[in-house]
């Protein structure tokens, strides 16, 4: 069973890239504010994970540690992160103090998302919300761990790691468990007002 | 449009509905608000932030929803708002905010902004409606919260010398803070406001006066800014106020009849919940004090319902802990702070009145430790006398309980540490008059004592080595007539101590209360043994040796310590008590006694009872019998406890019988 699973996993991603139409996704670079595409990749990257977030969301900030462990962990294993800031109001100027701040700075890159292009095409909700995008595809969209079960009840430490989780089953060529989980902190449906 | 619709798809995803309770409290923006007098005609009508909202939001988010507030981003602007809209729905509806944890019922209590129903579903029909921003004529004159003190510019504020850095990561953090207060002569404090210096990680403070240095010592002790442990036992409330600060909450100025005393050389104890922020942070928390030019009339008293045998074992979803304490006098309730720690869910405080009736003090029906409350009443709830209070707390010690700060779940045991277990009511009341304040103060105090030896056997059974516990409990044991439970501990301690005079005096005196004489005067001797200048050795040795009859032994243990301290009253009392009343006329020399009593009058000001009694048995052994008697009348007009009061009763009719007191002699009995 488990590897006629991988064997249909492996089939859709070989369809991947090339079945897709790739949707016009685009994205403002927080350095220099030119449009680009946040799902174009360098060769040799296995996947590429977005984590929404935002400057003054709480929840959000508290994650930047895991965030950092998360992306020095993977990202010699060929995964790169990404910082998505989908408010409009945030601008340029204080994600660079944002990231400073929380010494996301070398760790991921950073794009705006003010008109949420890539939030639609993730189908992120909330703030910190992660998604991992393989060979073009949504591969996994939710929270990063279980320690914020919902506002106001949160527990001492988290009990499953599944952006994690996700990741490494990425990288073993193995099906995702949970594709889609559902994050807790700060609505991005806001921001779109 | 097609934004605000693929907005409200996404709101349907990720709210929930929270819990539905029921409001009996309309506010200022009751349902009335929402029809308006014209009925359901105006209930189509969208409404509009400017309208509805903007004061809606003002009047019960601004406290901590402003700029430079305590919450994270402000609600009093519609941009703001707007931007929020969606959030600020859904945890209104949930009830999550603003936040409350008592039922709407209680009370009411300062502070209390709940949102009732119809005004939840203002906010949802306003997110629903497209918050429509409305007109600006229609916008409530602007509010200003955060700017300075809420209380007024303070008399005196004093911040945390050294900034203490908070980590980046992690989970609740508790840090004790030990300020000193410049103060150069007593003052009466109205009130203290808290400042968290940084309201991003500061979640809670709860506030106590340290009149000793221990906590200092702690403090420097450990490195870097404050320290991290338990609060001492010498850190307290300050005669019966509640200090403490949850976000968006300033308690009042007290009346200036109720201040509390501030004396200098006194330090502030502030026990500060801290949570990570994803960074580095700068905590330096400031207070501001408020003084008054008078010292208190009225002081309230602090009771406490509550145990300190919890014990639950790993996994137990429902553990019960009960208390309760049947009231002395009639009292007002102040004030209520229900503690515990992360396995406590339910917790009910009740009152029930003498006529049966029950009424509900305190219920929080989702215990979130995180939100430590002092709930204090907006004017005081009166108790008559033989009114019960109680308590119940129910615990999950499961891994069903997320907020288990052990996963899997551990046993759970009473203790100050996060980890540990609590459960206590606390309850600030007031009294009709001195005399019932002494009464409750002193009949509670007992319960109280009782309670605190169970917290000290399971700090002891932590820390069996710190000899400073076993002496507290063993001094906690003698408190509340246990005397063999203070001579195990001062046995431990000496053990533990080794060599040491004073643990054998301890010893001494408990095995000398628990009536185990031969072992007393052994310890004395010892403790004397050590240290030949011991002068209580030798007056406690004196006193139980005359209990034992040896009437010689003992003056000779009283003049020695009249020889080593020559104004010990104690030491001249009891020598003159021997030479006045000693069973064998031989043993007794009446003159010595009543020069050596007067000595000890004069010494005590002629305010002490015990004193003026001895005088009176000199007198009386003199054969002076007019002044033996003048002598027990001035004792018995200083209202001496019993059973002194009723044995110098005894004794003055003896003397107005001519007679003069003579001591049994227990060595002839035997």
């Amino acid at each position: 069973m488990p590897r006629l699973l991988a064997a249909f996993l492996v089939g859709m991603l070989a369809l991947g890239p090339s079945a897709h139409a790739a949707p016009q996704v685009r994205v403002l670079a927080v350095n220099g504010g030119q449009k680009v595409d946040p799902l174009a990749a360098p060769a040799g990257i296995k996947a590429i994970v977005f984590l929404f977030t935002s400057t003054d969301c709480p929840i959000s900030n508290r994650y930047a540690p895991e965030v950092r462990r998360l992306a020095t962990t993977f990202g010699p294993k060929g995964v790169t992160f990404r910082l998505v800031y989908p408010n409009p109001a945030e601008t340029a100027a204080a994600i660079r103090e944002h990231m400073t701040a929380f010494a996301y700075a070398g760790v991921a890159q950073a794009f705006r998302d003010p008109t949420l292009d890539l939030v639609k095409f993730a189908g992120a909700t909330i703030t910190p919300e992660a998604a991992v995008v393989a060979a073009g595809r949504v591969v996994y969209r939710g929270r990063i761990d279980d320690r914020y079960v919902d506002l106001g009840l949160e527990r001492p430490a988290a009990t499953t790691h599944d952006l994690g989780d996700a990741i490494e089953a990425i990288l073993t060529g193995q099906p995702v468990r949970h594709p889609t989980t559902q994050a807790v902190g700060c609505y991005i449906a806001d921001f779109a007002r | 449009m097609k934004i605000a619709t693929v907005a409200l798809a996404l709101l349907a995803l990720t709210s929930r509905p929270g819990p539905f309770r029921l409001m009996s409290r309309p506010g200022p923006f009751g349902p009335g608000a929402v029809a308006g007098p014209e009925g359901p005609a105006l209930q189509v009508t969208t409404p509009t932030y400017t309208k509805d909202i903007a004061p809606l939001l003002a009047d019960r988010c601004g406290m901590c929803h402003d700029a430079g507030g305590v919450a994270p981003f402000g609600l009093l602007t519609y941009a703001d708002v707007k931007r929020h809209a969606a959030q600020v729905a859904a945890v209104t509806r949930s009830r999550y905010m603003p936040p409350w944890k008592a039922d709407p019922d209680n009370g009411p209590f300062v502070g209390q902004r709940p949102l009732n129903d119809a005004e939840i579903d203002l906010i949802r029909r306003w997110v629903d409606g497209g918050v429509v921003e409305g007109d600006p004529r229609d916008l409530p004159p602007p509010r200003h919260w955060a700017d300075g003190w809420r209380l007024g510019p303070p008399d005196l504020i004093v911040t945390l010398p050294q900034p203490y850095t908070l980590q980046a990561d992690g989970t609740d953090l508790f840090r004790i803070f030990v300020i000193p207060l410049p103060v150069t002569k007593t003052r009466f404090v109205r009130g203290l406001e808290f400042r968290p210096g940084n309201p991003k990680v500061v979640h809670h403070a709860n506030i106590r006066v340290d009149r000793t240095a221990a906590s200092r010592a702690l403090d420097e002790a450990d490195a870097g800014p404050g320290y991290s442990g338990l609060i001492l036992r010498s850190a307290d409330y300050p005669e019966g106020h509640f200090l403490g600060w949850t976000p968006g909450q300033v308690a009042p100025l007290l009346p200036k009849e109720f201040s509390w005393r501030l004396d200098t050389k006194t330090d502030l104890v502030v026990e500060t919940h801290m949570q990570p922020s994803g960074k580095k942070e700068i905590v330096q928390p400031s207070i501001g004090l408020y003084f008054s030019d008078t010292p208190p009339t009225r002081t309230p008293a602090m009771l406490r319902l509550g145990r300190q045998t919890i014990d639950i074992p790993a996994g137990e979803p429902q553990y019960i802990v009960t208390d309760s304490y049947v009231l002395p006098v009639d009292v007002e309730i102040e004030a209520l702070q229900p503690h515990a720690h992360y396995r406590a869910r339910d917790v009910r405080g009740d009152a029930t009145l003498p006529d049966g009736t029950q009424m509900s003090l305190i219920h929080i029906g989702d215990w979130d430790f995180r939100w430590q409350h002092v709930f204090q009443y907006e004017s005081p709830l009166r108790l008559p006398k033989g009114t019960t209070l109680s308590m119940r707390w129910v615990y999950d010690n499961s891994a069903a309980n997320l907020r288990n700060p052990e996963h899997p779940p551990k046993r759970a045991k009473w203790g100050q540490r996060s980890s540990d277990e609590m459960g206590d009511l606390w309850i600030q009341v007031l009294t009709r008059n001195e005399p019932d304040l002494v009464t409750l103060t002193r009949e509670f105090r007992a319960k109280v004592a009782a309670e605190d030896v169970n917290g000290y056997e399971v700090e002891i059974e932590k820390h069996p080595t710190d000899t400073g516990l076993h002496d507290s409990a063993a001094l906690l044991y003698l408190e509340v007539g246990r005397p063999d439970g203070a001579v195990a501990h001062f046995q431990r301690s000496l053990a533990l101590k080794g060599r040491s005079a004073p643990a054998h005096y301890n010893l001494g005196t408990a095995l000398s209360v628990a009536g185990r004489l031969d072992e007393a005067v052994y310890e004395y001797r010892q403790a004397i043994q050590i240290d030949s200048a011991y002068a209580n050795a030798h007056n406690n040795l004196g006193g139980v040796l005359l209990a034992q009859g040896k009437t010689a032994e003992a003056a000779r243990e009283f003049r020695e310590v009249v020889r080593l301290q020559p104004q010990s009253a104690s030491g001249l009392a009891n020598l003159a008590w021997v030479l006045a009343t000693a069973p064998r006329p031989a043993e007794r020399d009446a003159g010595q006694a009543v020069d050596l009593a007067e000595r000890v009058v004069d010494l005590t000001g002629r305010r002490d009872a015990r004193a003026l009694d001895v005088l009176g048995a000199a007198y009386a052994s003199a054969g002076r019998f007019d002044r033996a008697q003048g002598a027990a009348a001035a004792a018995l007009r200083l209202l001496p406890a019993e059973p002194l009061a009723t044995e110098i009763r005894q004794r003055r009719d003896l003397y107005r019988q001519g007679r003069p007191y003579v001591a049994p002699d227990p060595g002839s009995r035997r």
